[in-house]
């Protein structure tokens, strides 16, 4: 991706430190982050590489949960686990 | 994780605890054991084994305490103990190896693919579903209790008895696994990546 010292817009094109903004941007996706929400509108607004990396991480855990599907419990499990704890009560 | 204080329940609360705070998380526990074993029948022993365990030490829980990171936590302690020697599980990753990796200078929480978020969208659950099952046991938990069960940092701390910032950097370096392997359905599939000559 080419990147250089340019802005594009509102946007920075090339992030200052990717290392230490998407440790954040991921710390805010996973919900460990209180009062995230003015760092982050600041984030997305000023820095392309950001905005882009903070959407592709939020897409993935999207599709994870969304798109993985539970897998289907068979009936009769909680009746063979009820059985079972009834035998060593 | 609440076990230091025995406690000593009536028949009743016992079973209270087991059929409000315990059974409930059925669904979740077996998904995850299916995506540990890769096989119903292992999965469905996991579970009941699991829930016998949980039963049998429930004097160890605090009722009212977060049940289902109890409960993962033994499941994952079974599944390293039982079930794991005999599924044909990839080689275990070295982590020595992975954090010294991510503890150096120049790797760290750098963007590593070209794939975008409008090709992550696009693509079907089974394409996410057979990316995230070929990650090693290690990363696919992490993802799996973080992004499937949404577990805190902290609990999947005590879940996995790792400390967080192992927790932190397993799930990052597990991401972008999945991000790799999501690259290459991608451009399989023909989505847009931007940059086809970086394999």
């Amino acid at each position: 991706m080419a990147m250089n010292e340019e802005t594009s817009g509102a946007r920075k094109l090339k992030c200052d430190d990717t290392s230490k903004c998407f440790e954040l941007l991921e710390s805010i996706l996973d919900g460990e982050m209180d009062n995230s929400k003015e760092v982050l509108k600041e984030k997305l607004a000023k820095c392309q590489p950001c905005f882009e990396h903070f959407h592709l991480e939020q897409a993935i855990r999207d599709v994870l949960k969304t798109k993985c599907t539970k897998q289907e419990v068979p009936n009769e499990l909680a009746d063979c686990i009820r059985q079972k704890i009834q035998e060593i009560k | 994780m609440s076990e230091v204080q025995r406690r000593k329940y009536s028949q009743e609360e016992k079973n209270t605890i087991f059929d409000g705070e315990f059974m409930p998380h059925i669904d979740s526990m077996y998904n995850f054991a299916y995506r540990l074993t890769f096989d119903e029948d292992d999965a469905k022993d996991l579970v009941q084994d699991t829930y016998l365990k949980a039963y049998r030490f429930i004097n160890s829980f605090e009722q009212g305490t977060n049940a289902k990171a109890w409960l993962f936590r033994i499941l994952k302690n079974s599944f390293i103990n039982e079930y794991r020697k005999k599924s044909k599980q990839p080689a275990k990753v070295d982590y020595q190896e992975v954090e010294t990796y991510y503890n150096s200078d120049d790797v760290q929480y750098q963007s590593t693919t070209d794939l975008r978020a409008d090709s992550v969208k696009d693509m079907l659950g089974d394409e996410i579903s057979n990316a995230l099952n070929s990650l090693a046991v290690d990363f696919r938990t992490v993802i799996i209790l973080c992004d499937l069960e949404g577990f805190t940092y902290e609990e999947m701390a005590k879940i996995l008895d790792i400390p967080i910032g192992t927790v932190r950097s397993r799930l990052h370096r597990a991401r972008n696994l999945l991000k790799e392997k999501l690259r290459g359905y991608a451009q399989n599939m023909g989505y847009n990546t931007e940059e086809e000559e970086e394999i």
